[in-house]
């Protein structure tokens, strides 16, 4: 019994825990959602020629019931300095540097970040504390980074999308502008219609549309309502004048 | 922040190809497997105290711990405990107890206990000294005992040692442990409302064992009493002790004697040993008893035993006298010809016994022999039924019962009163081996395309004229056809509609246990056929080769088989010859826009070929078991034309070429500035992983397969040889992927993908000294290739690579991935692992142009990259991936562990109408317009007139 006692204590420092807390955060409101598939490993590759200790520099372990990652059998013999990832479907943990004494026992833990050379330690969580030679259970918290979505969103269908378009908005304006315009012409001051109707005769501009609208291109509209006349049958009826709406649509009337 | 920019970046600039939540098991389907169940350690069980409804759990033969749920056969989680490195012998142990909500797992060395809602640990245990042999819950709680967990009674079983320990339900602790250094072979656990007991074999003085029982203290472990049978004379090994009952109001041990004609009795704990006659009418020798009792404390002390013969078994059941332990037949159910598997379960104290044959589904209670429910059953298979669980409920008088039957290739089938109601293809686990099925009547086409082809002009006009005048047999088929195709495309989505696209591709599959599997990824994986090939536990397939109609499978041994593709028959078998085959090569020529396999062989284990291939003009690559690589010529079979050593101390692990379907779009890069880079695009390239386990170094060669010349060489320093080291070829890159360990301080630790493209010279617009050359010679003056590579540090290892292959190759290609500790598969698009990319600065614009964006250190796996998306799909081996009729897509296969098949779009589908594209909302607007215009013409009719009325 009194050899057994020493014997037993040696395999106690060699058991010191590290166990990761998952706390709520604003990413995972509620920790115990995750997945019974969220593991934590411990990844290190031991110096050249120690690779007889196979495979135990890769440690494993599974989610418990109270939401935390608890390393039981850290394996002692040598200093490593590990790597601590933790897994859990769509959550991104952050990952660890995990330091190891020869005994087992957890030195430190620090922040690290991915791409980054070893030493740049970031966010201290954890450091043995050598006054009180203690080695106690360590206790860190994980932190995590985000989430990922996995699913393409599909575009519904909603009007206010439709109304954002551009080419919509365009035809939108045009319909109030040619519904509008001779609502707003009729409520005019009379006087105030005559000049503007003096003045749109007068702008090429207007000449042209109203040219455009009456003979010189295809009226679609008329042409769909019966009422223009064949477009092959215009084009070769003879012009008379850029501003002749009279005599144009005359000989329109006297064929239809 | 670092994520997210990452995040940003990857969103921004790589052609998302993600799955839509609507398309998931449309495109894609998953067999989650846990490999055949242990029949001992499966069983109902409530998961939780307040919850009604059990779940269906297991201990698979690959350790993995399972939670079914018995409506649809659907997984609700899984834990494999099987822990490398730990001697596992034989399938594990799970015990759980109703009302406890945790189940108990061990597997060799390790135990532990998981929350049976959700599958989370409780505690977890290695016990020093030896194997786990048996555990037991404890289902009576102590007066101490104040939460629901129940405390855990183990047995190890080491060097000749046996220690019994009762472990804390709650943490895992030992209270107390029972070491056994008497040299007996540590047997079994069983325990009664008061004693644990301990069952050990104790070897007799000339031959046989002896059981000796050792009756614990609950509470403190001490050894109170202990009885030994003198059963020397028919206990000849452990497997000759049919039954040792489980907490059981009364426990039993039951054995019979060496000619099956009497079965013997004893109550644990008791001296005395019941003989009874085997009542064999049958005329048949007896080939397998079971015995079938309750598990609960509070049950009836009813048991059932059962005989099968070779073609028949009939059952009898028995009951316990508790006080003075003797035992008396109550009835016997019948002799029925054909498979017969019973159940028992208990509801409060009644003991109920479902008994599944081939004809029906009956169940009886353990008092009388009064059947309760009896139903036709549907559930004659030729796969054998081997155990069985089931679940009784009572409603008044008419039972309803649920089975589920363990069948002899490992599937998994849910009988409710008679009607099968889901099978899991548990068998599917063990695939080593999978190709895709050609179709035949696609190649009916190819070969009458051909003769037009061949023939005179003349001539190929009448045939063509002819063919054309044939298919018209066929048009009222298809006018009949048409208004129900066009309905139907309006009302469906259109995924599920492009089967005539090559998307809905069979797939061979054949597994080490001797089965050969064909599955339709179109319906979502469904067996079309199945059958035994071979009764084996390690069924060696080298490769699997289909052609038109058959498909032919190659073992080790130099045997082959071909089997019928669409229905599964047996073609031929070829006998095994003397040669040990490492694997088999084909050879392949480009016919049109497929490739044609123009012959096989087989490689012997030392890299050579088994016989000359003098009629195929080719060379071969192989490796050879003792880490070389070695290339070949058609003429000469003895000795190899060139031989690749790796340099001292390095071991080959692995070779890969390009795959055989690797059509290239373009011969070259164009860049911002409108110029080219070339491609270096060789046919022959191999790419050879060799490792250095002694000082961790890595080295990976390119070589020319024709001369074998190294084209490029890389050695990287601090690769962990243990871990996965993966690597991909394809066009004009090559990616790997291995665990890089931090050197000194000033390196990264983590794993790392580095991806390398080669190019004819660094040069835009310059084929270096190619020059203008159409030809090129491996034998003669081969360039060398200009490298450009990039390293990226990832999250997770890699164990397995494959690219996306397309019809044509103008799709973007995809790495896929598999990532173990996630189980996962990404399909990283080759645009982010472009080795151009900048480094530490911004593109510039005309580089921004080209689609090139600023290099990162750290490559963060987008979730839009997942192809498996929030699928847990364990255990995945291999990838194999197969183009389609649609450019855009390609087809996804994984097996290994679970199977898993899906649809890759690298580029999205952009020759397919997707979802949302609504043919409905089409057909609408256009009717729409229609109306209006037909509301609008009289109107502007209308206007016109009076215009021209009041404008004269």
């Amino acid at each position: 019994m009194s050899i057994l006692l020493p014997l037993l204590w040696l395999c106690h420092l060699a058991t010191a825990t590290l166990t990761i807390s998952i706390p709520p955060s604003t990413h995972l409101p509620n920790p115990h959602i995750l997945p019974a598939t969220t593991h934590a490993t411990l990844t290190t590759l031991p110096a050249a020629g120690a690779g007889d200790r196979d495979p135990s520099h890769i440690l494993t372990t599974s989610l418990t019931r109270g939401s935390t990652l608890v390393f039981n059998d850290i394996p002692a013999g040598h200093p490593e300095s590990y790597l601590l990832d933790i897994r859990a479907g769509e959550y991104v943990f952050a990952p660890y540097r995990v330091d190891v004494a020869a005994d087992g026992s957890v030195m430190g833990v620090w922040e690290t970040f991915r791409g980054n050379p070893w030493e740049n330690r970031g966010a201290e969580k954890y450091v043995v504390d050598i006054a009180a030679k203690k080695a106690a259970d360590v206790v860190v918290e994980a932190k995590v980074l985000g989430k990922k979505g996995f699913y393409e969103e599909r575009a519904t269908f909603s009007p206010l999308s439709l109304v954002k378009n551009p080419m919509i908005l365009m035809a939108i304006v045009a319909l109030v502008l040619t519904l509008g315009m001779p609502k707003l012409m009729e409520n005019m001051d009379p006087e105030m219609r005559a000049e503007f109707e003096q003045q749109s005769r007068a702008s090429p501009i207007t000449g042209a549309t109203t040219n455009a609208m009456t003979g010189g291109g295809f009226d679609l509209a008329g042409w769909m309502a019966g009422t223009a006349p064949n477009p092959m049958a215009s084009a070769e009826s003879p012009r008379e004048g850029a501003t002749g709406r009279e005599t144009t649509t005359g000989s329109a009337r006297k064929r239809g | 922040m670092r994520l997210q920019a990452a995040f940003f970046i990857a969103a921004c600039l790589s052609p998302a190809a993600a799955i839509y939540s609507d398309e998931v098991n449309h495109i894609e389907f998953h067999h989650a497997l846990l490999g055949a169940p242990s029949p001992d350690s499966t069983f109902f069980l409530k998961p939780s105290s307040s919850s009604n409804a059990s779940l269906l759990y297991t201990i698979s033969e690959k350790s993995i711990i399972g939670a079914v749920n018995p409506r649809d056969g659907s997984l609700i989680w899984r834990q494999d405990i099987s822990r490398p490195g730990s001697a596992t012998s034989g399938a594990g142990i799970l015990r759980g107890l109703d009302g406890n909500n945790a189940v108990v797992g061990a597997a060799g060395d390790s135990i532990s206990s998981w929350s049976a809602q959700d599958g989370k640990l409780i505690w977890e245990n290695r016990l020093a000294d030896g194997a786990v042999a048996d555990l037991e819950l404890l289902e009576l709680e102590d007066a101490s005992a104040t939460s629901g967990s129940r405390d855990t009674i183990v047995l190890t079983s080491g060097e000749g040692a046996g220690v019994v320990r009762r472990l804390d339900g709650d943490s895992g602790k030992t209270k107390w442990e029972h070491k056994d250094n008497s040299g007996d072979v540590p047997f079994q656990v069983s325990s009664s409302p008061s004693e644990i007991f301990y069952i050990s074999l104790q070897s007799a003085m000339l031959k046989g064992y002896k059981i000796k029982v050792t009756s614990l203290d609950p509470i403190t472990g001490r050894q109170s009493r202990q009885v030994t049978l003198n059963t020397e004379s028919d206990i000849t090994s452990q497997d000759s002790i049919l039954f040792v009952g489980a907490n059981t109001a009364s426990p039993l041990i039951v054995w019979a004697d060496k000619s099956l004609k009497s079965l013997k009795v004893n109550v644990i704990g008791t001296k005395q040993i019941n003989t009874i006659a085997i009542d064999n009418t049958s005329g048949q020798e007896i080939q397998q008893i079971t015995v079938h009792a309750p598990h609960k404390l509070n049950s009836l002390a009813h048991f059932l035993v059962h005989y099968k013969t070779e073609t028949g078994a009939w059952a009898e059941v028995f009951h316990t006298d508790m006080k003075s332990s003797v035992v008396k037949k109550a009835y016997q159910l019948p002799y029925l010809q054909g498979q017969s598997v019973v159940a028992t379960n208990n509801i409060n104290a009644n003991v109920y016994f479902t008994r599944v044959t081939d004809s029906e589904a009956v169940v009886v209670s353990s008092a009388s022999h009064g059947i309760l429910g009896r139903w036709n059953a549907d559930v004659s298979s030729t796969d054998r039924a081997i155990h069985a669980v089931a679940d009784v409920v009572t409603k008044g008088k008419s039972v309803a019962v649920r089975s589920a039957v363990i069948r002899e290739s490992g599937d998994w089938s849910l009988i409710r009163n008679g009607q099968t109601e889901w099978t899991r293809p548990e068998a599917l686990i063990h695939t080593v081996a999978a190709a895709w099925v050609e179709e035949e009547d696609q190649e009916d086409l190819v070969h009458e395309l051909e003769v037009e082809g061949h023939e005179s002009l003349i001539g190929a006009y009448i045939h063509r004229v002819k063919r054309h005048l044939r298919d018209l047999q066929h048009l009222p088929e298809w006018l009949k056809e048409l208004p129900k195709r066009i309905i139907t495309s309006i009302l469906t989505d259109e995924v599920s509609n492009l089967d005539s696209f090559g998307v809905a591709k069979s797939i061979i599959v054949a597994t080490e246990k001797g089965r050969v599997y064909a599955l339709d990824t179109g319906r979502q994986g469904t067996i079309k056929w199945s059958f035994q090939a071979e009764k084996t536990s390690h069924w060696d397939i080298k490769a699997i080769l289909t052609i038109p109609g058959s498909a032919e499978i190659y073992i080790s041994d130099g045997s082959s088989l071909r089997v019928n593709s669409s229905t599964g028959e047996i073609i031929s078998r070829s006998a095994p010859t003397n040669v040990k085959l490492q694997s088999i090569a084909t050879f392949e020529h480009q016919g049109g826009s497929s490739m044609v396999r123009i012959g096989s062989l087989g490689i012997q284990e030392d890299g050579s070929p088994v016989s000359s291939f003098d009629d195929i003009t080719g060379f071969l690559v192989t490796t050879s078991n003792d880490g070389r690589v070695l290339g070949w010529v058609e003429k000469d079979i003895k000795s190899p034309v060139w031989e690749f050593v790796p340099p001292a101390g390095q071991k080959v692990i692995k070779a890969v070429s390009r795959p055989s379907h690797d059509p290239v779009a373009s011969i070259g890069k164009v860049l911002g500035d409108r110029s080219v880079l070339y491609k270096y695009l060789n046919q022959n390239l191999v790419l050879v992983t060799a490792v250095n386990e002694q000082d961790h170094t890595a080295g990976f060669y390119l070589l020319d397969g024709v001369s074998g010349k190294v084209l490029y060489s890389v050695r990287r320093s601090g690769v962990d040889p243990t871990q996965p080291i993966a690597s991909a070829i394809s066009e004009n890159w090559f990616a790997y992927s291995f665990f890089g360990d931090a050197v000194d301080e000033s390196s990264a630790k983590g794993y790392q993908l580095v991806v390398s493209e080669l190019y004819e010279s660094p040069i835009a617009n310059d084929r270096g000294p190619l020059d203008a050359a159409g030809n090129y010679s491996s034998l003669h003056d081969l360039p060398l290739p200009h490298v450009v590579s990039q390293s990226f540090v990832i999250a997770e290892p890699i164990s397995h690579m494959a690219v996306t292959q397309t019809r044509q190759g103008i799709t973007t290609r995809q790495l896929l991935c598999v990532l173990p500790s996630s189980n996962a598969i990404v399909g990283i698009p080759r645009p982010v692992l472009d080795p151009r990319r900048p480094v530490d600065r911004d593109p510039t614009s005309a580089e921004a142009e080209e689609g090139l964006f600023r290099y990162a250190p750290y490559l963060d796996f987008d979730g839009k990259w997942y192809l498996t998306h929030s699928r847990d799909v364990a255990g995945i081996q291999t990838v194999l991936s197969c183009p389609t009729q649609l450019e855009s897509t390609s087809l996804i296969f994984a097996f290994g562990g679970d199977i898993y098949g899906t649809r890759a779009t690298p580029s999205q589908a952009f020759d397919i109408l997707g979802k949302s594209f609504s043919k409905l909302q089409l057909v609408l607007t256009v009717v729409a317009l229609a109306a209006g215009v037909t509301f609008l013409a009289p109107m502007a009719r209308k206007k016109q007139v009076n215009m021209l009325w009041k404008a004269t």
